[in-house]
């Protein structure tokens, strides 16, 4: 079976490295990407299956990410990471296209039940998860 | 969902290398890659260029000439030494596109490492140059300065809290401002003191969320507004202004409040440095009277 692939947008090298080994330890292949410009770049050209994408990111940010996706009707699931946990920030993720909101700093444990879940390797029932804040799916 | 044991990523790259036949994997490069790619391309196309030939040249020649030879089983076996030269180039081209995504990750965390320690040095830099003044104008000047440096802004202003008001103390741009004094609680910098939250303002500030909200003139398309916190103290608040035709964007926000940080202790030392000089004064001046006296 191939490994979904799944693109880890954050600037923090550190959070890279844990995310990507604990990923890969989990059966996906991480793909990385330090700013908005690589994250749309691979986005494009390697096309995942999912992608983490941190709100804080250096040249263009997350919701510029975000944005760009929506417009270009790219539909890759995508999983906002962000240090708020309010409600403006949880809407303007709903309305572009985001399938689920992290709140940092997450339980890496969590974070791969939820990429699981977008990438259809573990079945859940949506309608129990949603909601559920901070860490909220939005699809 | 089941954890599977798995290559660590030298160890990875090492396989696929040798795989894609890149024996000499000593220095990894996205280009060494892209080379044996061209190279393994252009063979398998020519190898195949030549299969094709064969095969055309069979079909040219008069099929009682190479019946003896038995036509069938002979392009059996080169319509087969094509499919197997195929399949060999396709499992090196898996391994290369595994070995270009591996060494672009590589890449992505060389970047992220060299800006994470750009910016530190930047803001230690910035906090070596404000902890180089003990002088409040001078000290101010510097962190305006500094700010607008880290963030390629044009301009701003850092304004102290006095009783219950905010008093812009330095500007960069719009010297018409220093001076201004605005409540706590009013306009965009009002509401970054009394939440002590940054503010990231794209476009046109929302009156109904800034109450007090006097229009900027000339008008600023982004800017943004960190409140200076020392001990839990409120010493001010510092607002930069982005050039026309560029945005802010949360990143620099979290960049301005890390600087904010290191600017409240600078202001508050040169507070109480200000007020053991104005305190050495006053005792200088009492000693002076006794004599007097």
């Amino acid at each position: 079976m191939v490994a979904p692939r799944v693109l880890i947008a954050e600037d923090d090298p550190d959070t890279l490295v844990i995310l990507r080994v604990n990923l890969n330890a989990a059966g996906f292949e991480p793909m990385l990407a330090g700013d908005g410009h690589t994250a749309l770049e691979r986005i494009e050209t390697e096309a995942p299956d999912a992608v983490l994408l941190d709100v804080l990111l250096p040249g263009i940010d997350g919701w510029q990410v975000l944005e760009q996706l929506h417009e270009k009707g790219n539909s890759v699931p995508v999983i906002v990471c962000s240090g708020k946990d309010n409600v403006h920030d949880l809407q303007r993720a709903r309305e572009l296209g985001a399938v689920a909101y992290l709140v940092k700093p997450f339980d890496i444990d969590r974070l791969i039940e939820v990429t699981s879940e977008v990438v259809g390797l573990r079945q859940t029932d949506p309608v129990t998860e949603r909601g559920t804040a901070p860490d909220t799916e939005l699809a | 969902m089941a954890r599977h044991h798995r290559q660590s990523e030298p160890e990875r790259l090492r396989r696929d290398a040798r795989i894609a036949g890149l024996r000499d994997f000593q220095t990894p490069s996205l280009e060494a890659v892209e080379q044996r790619r061209r190279q393994l391309w252009q063979r398998t196309a020519t190898a195949l260029a030549l299969i094709a030939a064969v095969v055309v040249a069979f079909a040219i020649i008069p099929s009682d000439r190479v019946a003896e030879a038995g036509t069938g089983r002979i392009l059996f076996a080169i319509v087969g030494v094509g499919g197997g030269l195929f399949l060999w180039a396709f499992h090196k081209e898996t391994a290369l596109e595994r070995l270009t995504r591996s060494l672009t990750d590589e890449r992505v965390l060389t970047a992220a490492l060299t800006n994470r320690l750009h910016e530190v040095s930047l803001l230690l830099d910035a906090g070596k140059q404000m902890n180089a003044h003990l002088q409040m104008d001078e000290l101010l000047d510097t962190i305006l300065r500094s700010a607008c440096e880290l963030l390629d802004a044009t301009g701003g202003s850092v304004m102290l809290v006095e009783e219950t008001d905010l008093v812009t103390v330095c500007a960069l741009g719009r010297d018409a401002a220093v001076g201004q004094r605005m409540r706590l609680g009013e306009g965009v910098a009002g509401y970054v003191a009394i939440r002590r939250d940054p503010v990231l303002i794209d476009g046109h500030a929302d009156p109904d969320l800034f109450p007090g909200l006097v229009l900027r003139e000339p008008y600023v398309e982004s800017a943004m507004s960190v409140p200076l916190v020392h001990r839990a103290e409120l010493q001010g608040v510092l607002n930069v202004n982005a050039p026309i035709g560029r945005s802010f964007t949360e990143y620099d926000l979290r960049a301005l409040a890390v600087f904010a940080e290191q600017a409240a202790l600078a202001i508050a030392n040169a507070r109480l440095y200000e007020a053991e000089r104005a305190h050495v004064a006053a005792l200088l001046d009492l000693r002076k009277r006794r004599e007097v006296g």
